[in-house]
């Protein structure tokens, strides 16, 4: 089943044309890995995607909902309650202990403390980083902090995880730690991921990859 | 194990190098080495033995023969079946294993000399690779440490491998120019 | 040395850098150290322009000692107009060479006067009518500011041949010098303390602005720690770094004075309006300001850097700091209020309290608060649980780091304490004064009173052929001694005068009557031995035998004229009562018009002028004054907490651009923004609100006054704080929205 489908997204700043009439489609439950050199649109593709921005032409479409013709506020309550997101860094709030980052999303949808504690707790013990749980941010490794984001992404039971780099920031061991345990979980949850990556071991935990270059897309469809 | 260019290839090379026009089996000779035998250039035996079979399945034929000393100065050129058997040939992705370069990169060139897309060839190599390296992950998550260090081994082979195909695609459009000067 | 210099110059221009972020940094910390430099200096020259003042009013006091024939001869003479009075002088110039006072080119011929340009303009004006009979000299010249004490004087110089020599109207020229004059120690020392209150938030400020942009200087800082540079060179580049700011706010900083001296002039209040040119702040104390907002700059920003240079990693990684301690900070609070109360039982006795433990008492008090807050606020938010995302939001930031936010609601708390204590005391008094002002409102009686020993003829019939006045009686005052310190008022009059003064039965001429003290002095006893007059010279009179009980405003004895038999004419002094026809306005006025002609030998005072209007006028301009004081101090606090906010949302970019691109929605960022401002001023405003209401009950205590809540003025100042929550968060928003854009998503 189609979950979300792009089609001639063309995107410019300026005189950077980064997307320039690139599309894919998204399975449900499926993971895809969107590769290609650097500056070749990725992150705009990933971005346009999932609602964060809005492309300049071309249509987005998640089930049966045009996310380009969606105000602002509708769009914020669809990535937060049918999307996760893992970055290659610096996304948990630095304030709050890991524990209070996960459950946040949960307590932003009207969760009460306890509840939305108790499965965070859950998910951080399944991405094994229930150790660090009451310490801050700061205080952990990226490689744990990672893990963190991702149990964040996935609290909300997603649909589709938008994944930036993940491992961008970890050495191999640990990249391949984080990928295997948000593949697994997502597959778990029938959640899909797009993936957004350059390292090769990291796309092949993927169903298929799409290449971009110079803002167009190919989807590469690979007989399984 | 050293992998040598296989005959298959050496055939597909000259059947490639034939779509420029029509040339001698000398001429070939020396268009293979230049490109591609840095280490180790064709025998002539080689050359005519390829060509002899090339020509018994009907991917070339003579076309004609120049007066003059020296050995046997005929031409060859390349028929339509040997044009099609090209294209299968570039369009299907090597068998993904170690030491491919020679013949990824003898495929990129002929590809950028003939014209077709280089890119498409790195790519369609790259989903190769990449199907076999998730086969290997896979195989990585339900094996032992046993299997998961034999799988790493040939992971990281396929990444370089991988690597280097990303590197040729950036550098597509400055080798087509080498190529064709 | 050559080092230390190159270390001061890499942080320059580390400061100054060139990009354009670095220049609105350094224009923000500019304008922010500027305008508490500004309002340094305006604190520095206050002092000066006050005692400018005394010393011109003192250089146009006449001088009666001299010798041989005196060259002039003066009458100071105090002339009532409605609410205002106008101090002057009347001349006879005997010799052509007579000295001038300051501010006088010519002196007034007879029939001439100079007067002051706010006098000439009153006069000039449609208000200075009823005024006019009184000055129907030439007017020949105007007072220059050489002579006058503040732009606002009612004053003049009138020739006057009339004036007859004595001791006391001897003139050798003029300006005395007045030895240990000026305030008194404890107004000096209430002054000093109320500077300090007030300052002390400006020193904060000063800091905080030194502190603009620090995260993101000790990131560099950490930098160049890291790679190798040693802690005391890493310390040199701060101070240049603060130094600039520190500099270019000193420049500010005097700009904005000169900018606003012109306009002290304008003020409204007589006693307050200064000259420009008599503001200028004294060469100590610009010393002092100059020297101390950079070694404060320097010192703050060195101080909050101890962190980074000991471990350039925690800059890195954020950590939880350590918590607070308590007990030194109640150390000023505690003593403070145990110097208070050390006073309280005091209050009912009839003796004073002691003032030196009081007032400094009330420093510590107030100090006690700025240093007890991040302590405070430190609890409370650690203590807050649950509440919505926003919140857990905020009070996690401020767990993180509530120092700095606390630092700069104390320098507010301190402020509004101070305003809500002055507010206080300030509607206290005014109570007071206007409730006495409406007991005396419905006395219909002009007093005209001459000096003693001094017979004025012909005054008594012009006073009763004034249009405005029914009747005229004629009373006599003296006052006797019983002793040491035990002083009783005598007044002598036929009955109807007496009936004016005091309640008193069945009248007649040789009744006497005693009306007790109502401040509670000792009691005269009938038939006491007394002394007239001065205690060791006068003359002794014995008391009447028996008298009446009446009561009065003012105590003591009520004598008709029969029963004054024994006190010599010469010892009292007249005072006619002209009973008024209030029906007509300002009868007052035409009553004293009618005896013009008599400008210094008289004296007259009108109890039933109303001068309420008059009171709230300077009221509300004080407390006006008030609310200017401490609206500014409001506006730097928000400017500080502004830098702040927008510091921190830029800081935390990469999280609020995350935290948005995951849905959430920017109400709950933006909601997040306002706890974290709103959560240490509601705090700080109820301590402080709590504190001066407090303070302000004691003092009032302290004197014996009512005490008067101010509410409409006390609701005015959380409301003010409020806003400014309000308004800081309102103004952090666009840059909330920019951190929350796609664009916060991209990497440096
Ligand atoms: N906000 C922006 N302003 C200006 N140019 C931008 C902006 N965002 C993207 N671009 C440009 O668009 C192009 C694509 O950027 P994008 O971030 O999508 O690349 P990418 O494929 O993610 O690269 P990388 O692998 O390095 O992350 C680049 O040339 C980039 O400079
Ligand atoms: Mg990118």
């Amino acid at each position: 089943m189609t979950l979300l489908r792009a089609e001639g997204l063309v995107k410019s700043f300026g005189k950077t044309h980064a997307l320039d009439g690139a599309g894919i489609t998204i399975r449900a439950g499926e993971v895809v890995a969107v590769m290609g050199p650097s500056g070749s649109g990725k992150s705009t593709l990933l971005h346009c995607l999932a609602g964060i921005l809005p492309p300049d032409s071309g249509t987005v479409h998640y089930r049966d909902r045009e996310l380009t013709s969606m105000n602002d506020g509708d769009r914020s309550e669809l990535r937060r309650t049918e999307f996760g997101f893992v970055f290659q860094f610096g996304q948990l709030v630095p304030e709050l202990t890991c524990l209070e980052n996960v459950a946040l999303p949960l307590r932003l949808s009207g969760m009460k403390r306890k509840d939305a504690e108790r499965a965070a707790n859950e998910w951080l013990a399944r991405l094994e980083v229930d150790g660090v749980a009451d310490q801050r941010p700061g205080e952990t490794s990226g490689g744990q902090g990672q893990r963190v984001a991702v149990a964040r992404a996935l609290v909300t039971g997603p649909k589709v995880i938008f994944a930036d780099e993940p491992t961008g920031a970890l050495d191999s061991l640990n990249g391949e730690r984080v990928m295997h345990l948000l593949t697994t979980a997502a597959r778990e949850t029938g959640a899909a991921v797009v993936l957004v990556t350059h390292e090769p071991r990291v796309a092949a935990y993927s169903d298929r990859e799409v290449v971009v270059r110079d803002g167009r897309s190919r989807d590469v469809e690979f007989a399984r | 194990m050293v992998c040598i260019v296989p005959l298959m290839s050496i055939g597909h090379a000259l059947l490639g190098l034939l779509e420029g026009g029509p040339r001698h089996g000398y001429d070939l000779k020396r268009a293979y080495d230049e490109r591609f035998g840095q280490d180790r250039p064709l025998h002539y035996g080689q050359v005519y033995s390829t060509l002899s079979r090339l020509l018994k399945n009907g991917l070339v034929t003579e076309a004609g023969v120049e007066a003059g000393d020296g050995p046997e100065r005929k031409r060859y050129a390349i028929t339509d079946a040997g044009v099609t058997d090209v294209e299968r040939w570039l369009s299907t992705p090597e068998k993904p294993e170690p030491y491919l370069q020679n013949t990824l990169y003898a495929k990129v060139v002929l590809a950028l000399l003939s014209g077709r897309s280089a890119v498409e060839v790195l790519d369609t190599q790259r989903s190769a690779h990449l199907g076999t390296m998730r086969e290997l992950t896979r195989r990585k998550a339900d094996g032992d440490l046993a299997d998961q260090l034999i799988c790493d081994f040939a992971l990281f082979h396929l990444e370089a491998d991988l690597r280097w195909l990303e590197l040729t695609a950036a550098r597509v459009d400055q080798l087509a120019v080498e190529v064709k000067r | 040395m050559n080092r230390t210099i190159s270390d001061l110059a890499l942080g320059v221009r580390l400061a100054v850098g060139g990009s354009r972020k670095s220049w609105v940094r350094l224009a923000l910390q500019g304008l922010g150290i500027g305008m508490c430099v500004a309002v340094l200096v305006l604190a520095a020259s206050i002092p000066g322009a006050f005692a400018a003042r005394d010393a011109k009013g003192n250089l146009s006091e006449p001088q009666p000692q001299g010798t041989g024939p005196a060259p002039l001869l003066v009458e100071n003479a105090y002339v009532a107009y409605r609410s205002d009075y106008i101090q002057g002088r009347y001349l006879k110039v005997l010799k052509a060479d007579a000295p001038r006072p300051p501010g006088v080119e010519k002196l007034p011929g007879d029939g001439e006067i100079v007067l002051s340009p706010a006098l000439a303009e009153l006069l000039a004006s449609p208000k200075g009518e009823l005024l006019r009979p009184r000055f129907p000299q030439r007017v020949v010249g105007t007072i220059g500011q050489a002579g006058l004490t503040g732009p606002k004087d009612y004053t003049f110089y009138a020739g006057d041949d009339r004036i007859g020599e004595s001791g006391g109207t001897k003139a050798y020229g003029f300006g005395v010098h007045y030895g240990g004059g000026g305030i008194a120690p404890i107004l000096w020392l209430l002054s000093v303390v109320g500077i300090v209150v007030l300052l002390f938030p400006v020193l904060v400020f000063v800091g905080v602005a030194a502190r603009l942009a620090a995260a993101q200087r000790d990131r560099r800082l950490a930098a160049l720690r890291l790679v190798g540079a040693g802690a005391s060179r890493v310390r040199l580049i701060a101070s240049g770094e603060a130094l600039v700011g520190a500099l270019v706010g000193l420049a500010v900083g005097f700009g904005i004075f000169y900018a606003i001296r012109p306009f002290v002039d304008k003020i409204s209040i007589a006693q307050l309006a200064i000259f420009p040119s008599d503001l200028t702040p004294s060469l100590g104390l610009v010393l002092l300001v100059v020297v101390a907002v950079p070694v404060l700059a320097v010192f703050t920003s060195l101080f909050a850097m101890r962190r980074t240079i000991i471990e350039p990693l925690g800059v890195v990684r954020q950590q939880k700091p350590v918590r607070r301690r308590l007990w030194w900070r109640l150390v000023p609070a505690i003593v403070g209020a145990a110097l208070l109360g050390s006073q309280m039982g005091k209050i009912n006795d009839t003796d004073r309290p002691e003032q030196w433990p009081v007032v400094i008492g009330v420093v510590l008090l107030m100090l006690g608060i700025p240093v007890l807050l991040p302590w405070l606020v430190e609890r409370v938010v650690f203590r807050i649980r649950g509440g919505s995302p926003a919140l857990q939001l905020a009070v996690r930031r401020l767990q993180l780091d509530s120092g700095t936010a606390a630092r700069v609601v104390g320098g507010v708390a301190v402020v509004l304490a101070g305003t809500v204590t002055l507010q206080m005391i300030l509607a206290g008094v005014e109570q007071e004064v206007v409730s006495k002002e409406k007991r005396q409102a419905n006395l219909a009686v002009l007093t005209v009173s001459t000096d003693e020993n001094v017979a004025v003829p012909g005054l008594r019939e012009a006073l009763e052929k004034a249009a405005t006045v029914r009747s005229v009686q004629e009373i006599s005052r003296t006052g006797a001694s019983a002793g040491e310190a035990n002083y009783v008022g005598i007044v002598i009059g036929p009955c109807d005068a007496l009936k004016t003064q005091a309640t008193i039965t069945n009248c007649a001429d040789g009744k006497a009557y005693y009306a007790p003290d109502s401040g509670g002095g000792r009691a005269v006893e009938p038939g006491a031995e007394l002394t007239l007059g001065d205690p060791r010279k006068g003359v002794r009179w014995k008391a009447p035998a028996q008298w009446e009980p009446a009561t009065a405003r003012n105590g003591g004895l009520y004598l008709t004229p029969a029963a004054a038999a024994g006190i010599p004419v010469d010892n009292t002094s007249r005072e006619f009562m002209a009973e008024l026809d209030l029906s007509v306005p300002d009868a007052a006025e035409h009553a004293r018009n009618a005896i013009a002609a008599y400008p210094w030998q008289t004296f007259t005072s009108f109890a039933g002028q109303n001068d309420i209007p008059e009171m709230e006028r300077v009221f509300g301009l004080v407390r006006q004054g008030l609310y200017a004081g401490t609206a500014i101090t409001l506006l730097l606090a928000g400017a500080s907490m502004l830098l702040m906010a927008l510091e921190q949302v830029r800081e935390r970019r990469r999280p609020l651009a995350v935290l948005a691109a995951s849905g959430v929605p920017r109400g709950t960022l933006a909601r997040s923004l306002l706890w974290q401002n709103g959560v240490p001023l509601v705090l700080s405003t109820a301590v402080s609100v709590a504190t001066g209401i407090g303070l302000g009950a004691l003092s009032m205590k302290v004197s014996d006054a009512e005490i008067a809540f101010d509410w409409p003025g006390i609701a005015l100042v959380t409301a003010a704080s409020a806003a400014l929550v309000l308004a800081v968060t309102a103004l952090t928003l666009p840059s909330l929205r920019r951190a929350t854009g796609a664009l916060g998503l991209r990497t440096e």
